[in-house]
Formats: structure tokens, sequence, C-alpha cells
């Protein structure tokens, strides 16, 4: 069973700091939330670089392939349009069509990427928001999880967070 | 010495961005207050006249679906007329939102960030109104996907991709999603802050499915401010594809008026020039009645003017090019088109109705009192609606109307059709704009707490005081810089 203990934190930076020495002190499972994207936190956190970019190229790139070769298949393997004996494989008539598609598949892959991928969104449940108080993330405060499977951490974890400041401390259980 | 430098600096500097002492709690509860409060009557007044006209149009819609597009005013040689007109305008009024949410943002123009929600809403339903028109166009739309779409029939028919009107498909629809998507992505955190500032059961559940149980995770953030920044990326060339590619459904033809190489750019102008005037019409009136006025404040107003004026200028410069290019080319059809049938032919009114409101108007935006006078503002940029209509039915039906063949004339006269559709397109966009006001946050709510933020950060940053002193309102300007 997962136990998630969640300190709240009311300035933006009082946060980022609390998350860096954590991590430094050893503390394993951490993540922040707040209402927008906080400053430094993911050198706090030691986040890796995020893998969008790539996402988004390949699927940029893919598009334009797939528009190109769709309008060139289309229009003059599967069925040759004749019009006043112009060639029917015209490269720069096929531009726009290319890059609409290229960036219609980057887009969509960085969305969709995005929420499915990378967010694990939609989801029905998470267990901090077991908490009540845990509203306050998207609205003015900063929140710190840490999550443990070992009960006996908590108490441990729940004091570490305490004296780096956390206003509120709550312990949230997965329930199952 | 020193002292009159930094006083002079101090005037100079411009005012805050967000007005007022504000955190997060007063952001949240001054910027969401018009979705909690039960409607208003004025909300609800409006609402209403934006349903009976959406009646209208699909009043329209149905006798043009059930007769066809005979019961449009279109004839030969006029065969484009209030479709393609509504459909150039109402993208272009698109195109303005896309443009301060992307194009402004990779500028960092940090003034964009109290509109740009507002402004991407008003885009996609622009974009919506616009997509109709082709499609009633077409007649007989339930064939059209045929043509239009890529789609493996039993008449193993392809689309001819060599098309500006099929470009225009890939175009539009690919614009339409990714602001969609770009919308979308940015409403996220607002939706679960709405779903978790809700009191009411009903509330939490709407806005907590909307919001996909997002929890504002770091780890999210984190490839988040990239995404949406890619997207800002996509989006800018994007823009300028689009209306590049609606010019070429005119400039790739060989008609007097249409066939010119200054279309795409003087088109793109247009389009944001459009577009920043309807943001404009719809702002002045929403920070007033929804109390956005610490969030959208004159500075931002005067910034949209000067926008304004700057494509402006750039239309007016396109509308002199074309008129130049006609006479230095020497050809009696272009001259005839530029030179007698806009300025002195039957239409000529629309024609000087569209230079007064494009090229005169926008120039008392020169003026401070022009940029800060809010009837000013808001009066002008009615008129530069009512202008861009009127060039593209310039552009279009006065082209058209008088072509290579005197035998082949023929005047255009909108039917009650036409106009149900013009003006029901209008309330249809008004009544989805008014329910967007209601139901979401008009303003991109954590983006302002960011901003926010960082205009305290910033002054921190800088500052040889204190923290805990709280700022007074010049130290909060200065930071904005």
């Amino acid at each position: 069973m997962r136990r998630f203990v969640l300190g709240e934190f009311s300035k933006p930076d009082a946060c980022v700091e609390a998350a860096r020495k954590l991590r430094e002190g050893g503390v394993t499972g951490l993540d922040a939330y707040s209402p927008y994207p906080l400053h430094g936190i993911d050198e706090a956190l030691a986040l890796p670089r995020s893998k969008v970019p790539l996402v988004a190229l390949t699927g940029g790139v893919l598009g334009a392939l797939g528009g190109y070769v769709m309008q060139w298949w289309m229009n003059s393997v599967n069925y040759d349009i004749n019009v006043g004996n112009r060639p029917s494989h015209g490269f720069w008539t096929n531009i726009p069509i290319t890059f609409e598609c290229g960036v219609l598949l980057a887009v969509l892959s960085i969305f969709f990427g995005s929420i499915f991928g990378f967010f694990g969104l939609p989801r029905t449940y998470h267990p901090v928001f077991e908490s009540e108080r845990f509203r306050t993330a998207s609205l003015d405060a900063f929140w710190i999880s840490a999550e443990t499977e070992d009960e006996q951490a908590v108490g441990d974890l729940e004091g570490k967070f305490k004296a780096l400041g956390a206003h509120k401390v709550h312990t949230v259980t997965e329930s199952v | 010495m020193a002292e009159t430098a930094i006083e002079g600096r101090t005037e100079l500097r411009p005012p805050a961005l967000v007005q007022g002492e504000q955190d997060d709690g007063t952001l949240n509860k001054t910027l969401n207050a018009f979705i909690w409060e039960p409607p208003r009557r004025g909300w609800l007044a409006l609402l209403g006249l934006g349903l009976a006209g959406t009646g209208l149009l699909s009043a329209a819609v149905a006798v043009t679906l059930a007769k066809g597009i005979g019961t449009w005013g279109n004839n030969i040689p006029v065969g484009w007329a209030f479709g393609i007109i509504n459909f150039v305008w109402w993208i272009g009024i698109g195109h303005a939102g896309t443009l301060i949410s992307a194009i402004l943002l990779l500028f960092q123009q940090k003034w964009r960030t109290s509109i740009n929600r507002f402004a991407e809403a008003m885009t996609l339903f622009a974009v919506m109104q616009a997509g109709l028109f082709p499609v009633l166009h077409t007649g007989r739309p339930w064939f059209a996907i045929y043509w239009l779409f890529p789609y493996p029939s039993t008449l193993k028919i392809w689309p001819q991709f060599k098309s500006p009107l099929m470009w225009d498909v890939f175009a539009v629809s690919t614009y339409f999603t990714t602001s969609l998507l770009f919308w979308y992505l940015g409403l996220i955190p607002d939706l679960a802050s709405l779903r978790d500032s809700s009191t009411s059961r009903r509330a939490r559940i709407a806005y907590g499915i909307f919001a996909l149980g997002w929890r504002g995770s770091a780890r999210h953030w984190h490839h988040y401010k990239i995404a949406y920044l890619l997207l800002a990326g996509l989006a800018t060339p994007l823009v300028l594809s689009v209306h590049t590619i609606v010019s070429w459904d005119f400039a790739l033809s060989i008609l007097p008026g249409w066939h010119t190489t200054i279309f795409p750019p003087y088109f793109v102008a247009g389009a944001v020039f459009s577009g920043f005037a309807m943001v404009l019409t719809l702002i002045v009136p929403a920070r007033r009645f929804m109390h956005l006025k610490h969030v959208v404040t004159p500075r931002h107003l005067e910034a949209m003017c000067k926008v304004m004026l700057l494509t402006g200028l750039i239309v007016a410069y396109g509308y002199a090019m074309e008129h130049f290019a006609a006479w230095y080319s020497g050809n009696e059809f272009e001259k005839h088109v530029f030179f007698f049938t806009r300025p002195r032919g039957p239409y000529a009114w629309a024609y000087f109705t569209q230079m007064f409101c494009n090229v005169v108007v926008p120039q008392i935006y020169w003026t401070r009192w022009g940029r800060t006078n809010i009837w000013a503002i808001w009066i002008g940029s009615l008129l530069i609606n009512v202008g861009m209509w009127f060039e593209r039915f310039n552009i279009i039906v006065t082209s058209l109307h008088q072509d290579f063949i005197p035998s082949n004339w023929a005047m255009y006269y909108p039917t009650w059709v036409d106009l149900s559709l013009l003006a029901g397109t209008i309330c249809f966009f008004g009544t989805l704009f008014l329910l967007f006001l209601k139901f979401l946050p008009a303003v991109a709510v954590s983006e302002i707490k960011e901003l926010n933020h960082e205009i305290h950060q910033g002054h921190a940053g800088i500052s040889l005081h204190s923290p805990d002193r709280p700022l007074h309102a010049g130290e909060l300007e200065g930071a904005v810089r």
C-alpha cells in the first residue's frame, strides 16, 4: 500500500528549497505540486530532460512524409489526374499540404503524447487527493510529496517536512 | 543630478500589468468571480439575443440545404460572394488569437498573458463560423467529403491536391485542431483550479472531468512548459500559412484584382488587423462588466491599438501597391478594376467605406488620446471590423461583377438568406462567447499567477531591501519592465 507524506508551503521559494534539501538528504519518491510552474523545481528534483521535443520532431517528420507520399500516390500513382497534360507529380504544389500535415501530426503527438504519455492523464484517482486540504495545490499553495511503502519511515519524513517549514503535514494512504 | 535621472526613469516606466497588490488567493477570487456568481440580467439578455440569431442561422442553413445555393444572391459572373467574404472575414478574425497566444509568447511580450485565453477562444469560435461557409457553398455538403478529404471511397477518386481550395481544406482543419488543442492545454490547470475552488458537487464533477485529474505535479509542469512552447512555435508558421493559403484561393487565378503577388503578406496583415479589432470590440465591454480591469489594464489596450496601427499601415501599403501595380502593368483589365470599377463603379460606396475604415480610422491611434480613450478604441475597432468585411466584399464581388467581357457583366445583390447567414454567424459566435465567459476562466489564471509571481520575484532579485517589507506601487511597476 502506497503512502504519501504531503507538506504544504505558502511560498514558492520555500517549496523549491525544501524539495532540494529533501532530495539531497536522500529522500526518494519526491514530487512537488503548484498552481503554476515553479522556477528552479526541475533542478531541485533533478528531473531528466523532457522528451517532448523528440516526440514532436518524430510526429512532424512522419506527418510531412506521410502528407507528401499521400499526394504523390493518390494524384500520380493510384489515380493519375491529367489536367492539360501537366505532370501529375507536381513537387511545388505538394508543399502546402505537406507542411500542414507535418504541423498537424506534430501538434497531435505533442498534445496526446503529453496527456497520455507524459502526464498519465486522464486519471480518476490519485492518492494525493485523499487530503481535502490538497485542493489548495491548484489555487494558492505549494506542496511536496514523498512516496513510501514503509510505515516506519512516515514519522521520520513528517518530521523532516516540518523542519523544512511546511506549515501543514498530512499523510495519505492509497485506498484500494 | 543622479537623483533627477532616476526620477526621470520612474516617469518613463510603463504602468503595471497586474494592478494593485494581488496574491494567488485574490487572483483566484477576482478572475473567476464571474463564473461563480449567478448569471446577470445583461448576460441573460445578450444570450437570448444570441440564441435568437442562432435560430435565424439554423433557418438560413436549412433553406440552403433544402433548396440549394440558388437561394443565395450568387450569379454568373459573381460566383463567389457572401459565402467566401464571410469565410475570409471570420478566419481573418481568428488570426489575432493565435498571434496573441503564440507569436507574442515567443517574443516574450508579457502583456499577452491577460488576454490570450480570451483571444484563443475568439479564434476557435471564429474559425467555427468560417468553416460553415465553404461547407455550405459546396451545395451538397454530404457529397463534399469525397472531394474534400482523401477518403477511400468505392468511387476510387481522390482529391485534386494541386488546387489551392484543397490546400485550404488542410490549412483550415489543421488550424482549427491546433487552436483547439493549444487552448485546451492552457485550460487544464485552470480547470483544475475551478474544480478545487468549486463549492457545489456538480461543478466539482463537471470541472473535474475536463481537468482530467490534473494535480499540478512538478513532473508534469516540466513537460507541460515545453509542450506549450512547442505548440506556440508550431502555431506561429501555421497561422501565417493559413491566411497565405486563403489568399492563394484568389491570387492563383487570373482575375484582375485577384492575380497579385502581394496578396499573401497583405492578407496576413489584414487578418491580424481585423482580429485585433475584434479582440478589442469584445474585451472593452467584457473587462468592465466582468471586473477585469486590474489585469486588462489601459496598457494592454494601448499595446493592442499599436498592433492595429502597425498592421493597418501594412494593409494601407497593400492597397497602395495594388493600385500602383495595376497602373504600372499597363494592363487595361487591371486598370479597369482599380481605377474604374472600384472607385467609380456601382460599388464605389463599398470601396470608400473600406478606405475610410481601414486607412483613415486607424490613424487616430498615433495619438495617445486615441489609444487611451475607451470610446475611441471601441468605436474605432468596430469600424475596422466593418472595413475589413468591405475589403473582402471589394476583392470578391467588385472584381467579379465586371470581368473581361462587358456582355458578361452583372450586378450582385444579397438575398435574405445571405444576410441571415452573416447575421446568424455573428449571433452564434456571440452565443458561444457568452457561454465561454460564464463557464470557463476568461483569463489564464495560472499564467497570471505566474506573471504576478515573476513581478514580485523580479523585484526581489534586484532589491537591496528586506523582502518582507511591503512593496509600493512604483517598485512593482519597475519590475514589470
